[in-house]
């Protein structure tokens, strides 16, 4: 009874809740064409395309994979890391051989670029069976043994870089520069991320709603002990899952780096593994397992793209700095409206006992402190009251309601 | 929350227990309950009988707080109340006592019945020791073996009604919902409950009573209530009445008995288990089953009795490759020895394994009934190496009619159909599987008596086939109607094998018991 089961009746293709996802997108377009000083969306339409296009097939593409891993049942923190590694692997594959004009600036050459390529999609597919192997032989809780490798990969891939530097180059240095013609192409072509997410999308659903795999990955997400009593192999199951999760981590590592022109495992995609995770859930996956759509992860990294590039529009200077900020209200407003049909039905309360009491003040600071940084004092102050004011009377509402 | 206790009592003495006027409930897709009105009277036992998915478990959540009615009006002792939730339920002195056990697997025995209501010290500390004093008293006088300090999740699903009943007693209250209480326990253990219900009747309490096997429901009930596809058909006396009229109540026309005594014809023997051990390390007994040993032939079904504990689902489990794979002995199929790893593998070898705890051992709560339904045989449902919807709902619709489940559609949530119909699509997966051999673990736990029927008459039929069935059973009596031979297990040892004309529910008793 956690979710009500007339909103899971797909209405012309998509789901109730991912239809109001699309409202949300459009909404969000529209308020930030109106709001932007700049008018931005009006002047520079393709740019502004081509911005939200490119970010978010990047990150669309692994949250595919942390999809795949949500609805097995799991979870996979590392994907930042894997993204790193996959940079870091793909450019010392290429230094190692062709380390004369990877200095020199100058193409590497075909065999290269794909044993470099084919080397991150590897160490993704390796990477995958670690976890799969730790969590299902060693038992280690998948929080744990993706969290291990969070922090493992990442110092992993700066030990790589800096030991392969310091073998084919003069210097030892973290971080490797790309200068080769075929990323060049791949980062000012932005259809070929998009081409990549579109049809990783298509396969994703394919293998999810349509095979054999995609319903035990199913099974095994909703009850553990009921599949295997069932006769799937569980093990093999989570295996593929984490696989697909560290692998489409590498594809979108690969992209970064062309991207940047740089594989700098320090920095490359730190904390991308939580947007990821947060696309999915905006989207409609359950962290308990079993729930979630592809169709709604494609949405829930749309619409968290176009907030965060709304909002970086309407403040200019400085916007990245409330990139975590906005991820996290999203991920909040998105869940809760997600089931709002149960509070409005009245069996729940937003603001209930003590805590909800409590939870008034916490709110209406929070809200003038975010409104106050970003618009100035005395309309954060403002913003602050008024929100104060509006949850007291929701609170009220709601106490007379259940009385 | 317009609830008022104090008063209660002085004002309205002589006012009956429970009065629900005109309750309607719906769900998407469901009217589960049409107008119902139901008068408990106080101090006695009422009992609720209907078919699966009448509205039974639905009426008693709105009973006790779980559901609010979309119409309707509830009054307890004479005092019109409206519950919120639960605890409001709880506050007006009304127990319940789940059909789906809701217990936190991690969590102690005793946790588990103090949850929420957890006994302090004088310095705000859990008073743990009290708790597991008294949990283990109220464990004791229902006489279950298991002590305050196990791990709930450790338990067996017998084991677990027993710690949800111990949760509803401790909470002292006048009026106790119990919804299929017995459907996991087997004749001893439901003769103790029945020992703790005469206790509490004695003691003024009002009991409400849902249970699907009828001679409990004659042995205890003083008045019962038939619902009818979410309609009340009637309240009678229990004395004025019969399991008869009842059940032809129930479902709505006369039902015609089935017997079985045309026996099967033996086929070849499938299965040979010899010398079966399963140690259980770190326990006094130090094993779960020891050198069991018994033969199942084609067409026949062997039945296997014992008491909670006694190592039948134990037995069933290391036979399907589920259980520890620590057993020593042999189990030869087909003349051949076997040894499964896993249960893919008895997937393969055609052996179909119904489990007993439906909740947590076979329901897939997030894929809707067909999903449930096509799981092991997905092969078939593919076209062009995809799993096509069409052919999909075709392959179910068979064990769909066979089983009788009662669903909108086959693709309606799992969890909104009933317990029984919950059931009865389990049984229908692994028949889609067309099993050489199957193993079925209590599985008509929570059927009513209607489907019951028909699923004997098809395990009859399959066996008629070829099928070779091992059944265990909390009811003897189903033992008895449906078994060719019936083997008896007490304390993990084979204790007796009677062939059906010589069995008897006494010498079954005896057997495993006595061990
Ligand atoms: N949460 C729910 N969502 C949707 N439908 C429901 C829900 N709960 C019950 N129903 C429907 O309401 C009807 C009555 O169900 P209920 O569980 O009360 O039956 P029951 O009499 O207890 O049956 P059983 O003997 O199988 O336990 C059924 O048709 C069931 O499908
Ligand atoms: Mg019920």
């Amino acid at each position: 009874m956690s979710h009500s089961h007339s909103s899971h009746k797909p209405v012309f293709l998509l789901r109730p809740a991912e239809w109001a996802l699309v409202a949300a997108i459009a909404i969000a377009i529209a308020l930030t064409a109106l709001v932007d000083a700049n008018h931005s969306y009006w002047f520079q339409p393709l740019d502004s395309l081509r911005d939200i296009a490119r970010n978010t097939a990047l990150l669309g593409i692994f949250a595919l994979g942390a999809t795949v891993v949500i609805i097995a049942g799991g979870i996979d923190l590392s994907a930042g890391s894997m993204i790193a590694l996959s940079g870091t692997v793909c450019a010392t594959t290429m230094l190692a051989l062709a380390p004369a004009q990877m200095m020199g600036f100058k193409p590497v050459g075909a065999v290269a670029v794909a044993a470099g390529c084919l080397a991150s999609l590897l160490v993704g597919f390796l990477v995958g069976t670690l976890h799969a192997w730790l969590i299902t032989a060693v038992r280690l809780p998948p929080f744990i043994a993706t969290l291990a490798t969070l922090v493992g990969l990442r110092s992993f891939a700066r030990a790589l870089c800096e030991s392969t530097t310091a073998a084919f180059t003069p210097t030892k240095s973290a971080l490797i520069n790309i200068s080769d013609p075929f990323f060049k192409t791949v980062r000012d072509n932005v259809w070929i991320p998009v081409a990549v997410f579109g049809v990783l999308a298509i396969v994703t659903w394919l293998l999810l709603t349509r095979t054999v795999l995609g319903r035990h990955i199913h099974a095994l997400g909703g009850n553990e002990q009921a599949a295997r009593l069932a006769g799937i192999r569980t093990a093999n199951v989570k295996w593929f899952a984490y696989c697909f999760g560290a692998m489409t981590a590498a594809l979108a590592g690969l992209f970064y780096m062309a991207n940047e022109s740089v594989a700098a495992p320090v920095n490359q995609g730190r904390g991308h593994e939580l947007n990821a995770i947060a696309a999915a859930v905006v989207g409609g996956c359950s962290l308990a397992g079993g729930v979630g759509t592809v169709p709604g992860t494609v949405l829930g990294t749309i619409f968290l793209r176009v907030v965060i590039d709304a909002v970086s529009k309407i403040i200019k200077t400085g916007a990245d700095v409330y990139e975590g900020l906005i991820v996290g209200i999203v991920v909040v407003i998105a869940v809760t409206l997600a089931q709002v049909g149960q509070f409005a039905k009245g069996g729940r309360g937003l603001l209930p006992g003590a805590l909800g009491l409590c939870a008034i003040p916490t709110l209406a600071v929070l809200c003038g402190a975010i409104v106050s940084m970003t618009a100035g004092g005395r309309i954060g102050i403002a913003a602050g009251v008024g929100a104060a004011i509006f949850l007291s009377l929701l609170r009220t509402w709601e106490s007379r309601r259940s009385a | 929350m317009s609830v008022s206790i104090g008063t209660k009592a002085a004002d309205h003495a002589d006012a009956p227990a429970v009065v629900m006027r005109g309750i309607t409930k719906r769900f998407p897709g469901v009217v589960a309950l049409a107008d119902v009105t139901l008068e408990v009277r106080r101090g006695e036992l009422h009992a609720i009988c209907g078919e699966n998915g009448a509205g039974k478990s639905t009426l008693m959540k709105i009973l006790s707080g779980v559901y609010q009615p979309d119409e309707g009006t509830l009054e307890i002792g004479g005092v019109p109340a409206r519950f919120t939730g639960t605890r409001d339920a709880e506050k007006a002195g009304i127990a319940i006592i789940h059909q789906e056990l809701a217990l936190v697997e991690d969590l102690s025995v005793a946790a588990n019945v103090f949850l929420g209501r957890e006994k302090r010290t004088a310095l705000g500390l859990l008073d743990d020791r009290s708790m597991h004093d008294e949990c283990g008293r109220l464990l004791e006088s229902l006489e279950c073996p298991v002590s305050p300090a196990t791990r709930t999740g450790g338990l067996r699903v017998g084991d677990q009604q027993l710690v949800e009943i111990a949760k509803a007693l401790s909470l002292d209250a006048s009026i106790v919902v119990m919804d299929e209480p017995t459907s996991a326990l087997t004749e001893s253990e439901s003769a103790r409950l029945e020992r703790t219900i005469k206790r509490l009747l004695a003691a003024g309490t009002t009991i409400l009573y849902i249970s699907h096997k009828m001679d409990e429901v004659f042995r205890l009930a003083d008045r019962i209530t038939v619902l009818r596809d979410g309609r009340h058909v009637r309240t009678v006396n229990r004395v004025d009445t019969s399991p008869r009229q009842i059940t032809s109540w129930m479902v709505g026309r006369e039902l015609a008995d089935h017997e079985f005594r045309q026996a099967r014809t033996r086929g070849p023997t499938l299965l040979e288990v010899r010398g079966l051990t399963l140690p259980w390390p770190d326990h006094p007994r130090g094993y779960r089953l020891s050198n069991v040993s018994f033969d199942l032939h084609a067409g026949e079904i062997l039945g296997v009795a014992g008491l909670m504990g006694a190592g039948r689902t134990e037995l069933l489990e290391t036979i399907f490759g589920a259980g520890e794979p620590t057993w020593t002995g042999e189990i030869r199929l087909d003349g051949k020895p076997v040894r499964f790893h896993h249960p893919r593998e008895a997937c393969d070898a055609r052996i179909a394994m119904v489990t007993e705890d439906r909740k947590r051992l076979g329901l897939f709560p997030d894929l809707d009934v067909a999903g449930n339904v096509s799981l092991c045989s997905l092969s078939e449902a593919l076209r062009g190496g995809f799993l096509s919807r069409r052919r999909e709902e075709d392959l179910v619709a068979g064990p769909i009619r066979d089983t009788g489940v009662k669903t909108p559609g086959p693709h309606a949530a799992i969890t909104g159909l009933s317990g029984g119909n919950q059931q009865k699509c389990i049984i229908g997966r692994w028949l889609l599987t067309k099993p050489a051999i199957l193993l079925l673990d209590d599985p008509t736990r929570g059927i009513d008596v209607g489907a019951k029927a028909e699923l004997y008459a098809l395990i009859d039929r399959l066996c008629r086939e070829g099928l070779g069935v091992i059944l265990t059973s909390s009811e003897l009596p189903e033992l008895l109607t449906l078994a060719d031979r019936i083997i008896v297990l007490a304390e993990g040892r084979l204790t007796a094998e009677f062939a059906r004309a010589e069995a008897t529910e006494q010498k079954i008793i005896e057997a495993a018991t006595g061990g």
